[in-house]
């Protein structure tokens, strides 16, 4: 058991490493994609924790879109000579808000899983055809308005 | 404005799908959980996200100025969308007009809010410029959506060359009967004193030269010189110049032909212009301050057009040429086209001179010996063909960049006065 404390520790000390060089990259180099790899990373981190999972993950994931966000200013404000500071804080402001309604929907979600049967095919099916679902109405949302014009 | 998602978009996307599958996949819901906050973020952004309505308007506090002065420029951008809008924008800028800031600035602008911006714009040549439209990119509140383009009006800002302050002009050899301040050469009412003769029935008595008539016993005026204006044709070449990286030698021309145009008119003269090039152009010869505002505006036009035509002089209209003009060529003496002209036009008789714009300044032998005897060529070469074309009487001002033009014109008088004693001898 104590091994594999430490090497639950060990593992998530090499892939906050792995992420922030990741997130420092993404930065240097003006890129979305490597700033998003450090999420998943982090997000994949979560699993080494051992307790309370359930109960943090809201709070872990508003967190993590939040790094995401301020990384991601940081990136599009590169090469701009005067920044306004309301430019920063009021998109971080409506971020935050979002991320607080996100993280409210995930502690209601959370609540659910607790009250949920077992883990079933078919609830996994089900799962999974919401999953495909929520995907696809979003990717139609944004064809719909940002997408190529006919 | 091309609107399109934002570079991250996609990726939050694949951040919330790769959640969710990843939870259905190894059965940890805490998976889904860390996602639901980035789907929900995209989803609201998607439905959020406004109609781009921004309005752009640039004001130059003047549009008029002398290459290398400063112009304001002010710009005023109103959102007139539902939603906030985070903007960057920036002045297109060009490589002849220089911008200050030089990086875009980013702003937020809240619905119906409206905020004002100044640049400061300085042409670095002269010529036409435009300030705007801007370049702008703008994005919604929460970064998901992007729009970019060009927004706002164009607004010219002209910049007139610096003109060079001439004291010394290359004096005419005839002149027109109209007043003006070049002492002509034939005798009439005047002040430059010309000779002493006979009195002749008509002569006013303030003429009589006394100290001439007790000396010879009977009555001697003195003659004068009157003091005309000329024409002035100022032809510029603009079928080939050489440039590099600090200027060319149109820029030079198109200064010289300024400053020339200026001190003539402020002499009463009458000036005209003909842009001898690719394409040509040319204004008729007239007097006066409108004169001086219509060249430098055609002079702003001035630009080097390739072109394989042969023109000579039957392609300039006659009214440009008024007999007796004295001719001034601006050339950086590089095409063969302007040569021929020059030389075509001292055949027929008409009083030219070239203020040879020098292209030395723009050209440097290249790094081998092959280069360096190439280029001590072409400088003989073109000591040839000044001597040419000073051997049909033609005199050539050897003018660079960095030089006053007035001591060249000077050289060019001394050659005129020498060359036309030699005529007479």
């Amino acid at each position: 058991m104590l091994s594999d404390a430490g090497a639950a520790s060990q593992l998530a000390w090499l892939g906050a490493a792995v992420a922030a060089l990741s997130l420092v990259i993404g930065m240097v180099v003006g890129s979305p994609a490597a700033v998003h790899v450090a999420v998943a990373v982090l997000g994949g981190l979560f699993l080494t924790r051992q307790d309370t999972r359930l109960l943090l993950a809201p709070v872990y994931g508003a967190g993590l879109l939040l790094i995401e966000d301020l990384a991601i200013q940081a990136i599009e404000l590169r090469g701009v000579g005067g920044v306004a500071l309301d430019v920063v804080t009021a998109r971080t402001a409506n971020v935050l808000a979002i991320a607080t309604i996100g993280a409210g929907a995930s502690a209601a979600a959370a609540l659910a899983v607790t009250a949920a049967p077992g883990r079933s095919v078919g609830i996994t099916a089900l799962g999974a055809l919401a999953a495909v679902a929520a995907l696809a109405v979003i990717a139609r949302l944004a064809r719909r308005r940002y997408g190529p014009t006919e | 404005m091309n609107a399109s998602l934002s570079p991250r978009t996609p990726g939050l996307i694949a951040l919330g799908g790769a959640g969710l599958i990843g939870a259905l996949a190894s059965g940890h819901p805490e998976l889904a959980l860390i996602s639901l906050p980035f789907l929900i973020f995209v989803t609201a952004g998607l439905v959020l996200a406004p109609e781009l309505r921004l309005a752009v308007e640039i004001e130059l506090d003047r549009t008029r100025l002398l290459e290398g002065e400063e112009a304001v420029a002010t710009v005023r951008l109103r959102n007139d969308g539902a939603g906030a809008v985070h903007v960057e924008l920036a002045p297109a800028r060009t490589r002849q007009l220089a911008l200050a800031p030089t990086e875009a600035l980013a702003i937020n602008l809240r619905p119906g809010a409206q905020t004002e911006l100044t640049f400061a714009a300085r042409p670095q040549r002269w010529g036409a410029h435009a300030v705007g439209p801007l370049v702008v990119r703008a994005r919604d509140s929460l970064g998901l959506a992007t729009w970019d383009g060009r927004l706002g009006p164009r607004v010219d800002l002209r910049a007139f060359p610096s003109e060079q302050r001439l004291r010394d002009l290359v004096a005419p050899l005839r002149t027109q009967p109209f007043l003006g301040t070049h002492v002509a050469r034939a005798t009439g009412e005047g002040i430059e004193f010309a000779d002493i003769r006979p009195f002749r029935a008509g002569d006013r008595a303030r003429q009589i030269n006394w100290r001439a008539t007790a000396r010879r016993g009977a009555p001697q005026v003195n003659d004068r010189h009157p003091e005309h204006s000329s024409d002035v044709v100022l032809l510029i070449d603009t079928f080939q110049e050489a440039r590099d990286q600090t200027g060319g030698t149109l820029d030079a021309a198109v200064r010289a032909t300024a400053g020339l145009a200026t001190a003539h008119l402020a002499r009463r003269d009458r000036v005209a212009l003909v842009d001898f090039g690719g394409t040509l152009h040319w204004l008729e010869p007239a007097f006066g301050t409108k004169q001086l505002y219509r060249i430098i505006d055609a002079l702003l036009a001035s630009d080097i057009a390739f072109s394989y035509a042969w023109r000579n002089v039957d392609s300039i209209p006659l009214r440009v040429l008024p007999p007796g003009a004295l001719v001034l060529a601006i050339s950086p003496l590089l095409d063969d086209r302007s040569l021929a002209l020059v030389t075509d036009l001292r055949r027929r008789g008409r009083d030219v001179t070239v203020v040879e714009v020098s292209p030395l300044d723009h050209v440097s032998p290249g790094p081998s010996g092959a280069d360096a005897v190439a280029y001590r060529l072409w400088r003989l070469q073109r000591e040839a063909v000044r001597a040419q074309l000073q051997s049909v009487g033609v005199g050539v001002a050897e003018w660079e960049r960095e030089g006053d033009l007035g001591p060249a014109l000077e050289g060019v008088n001394a050659f005129r006065r020498s060359a036309r004693q030699a005529v007479h001898a």
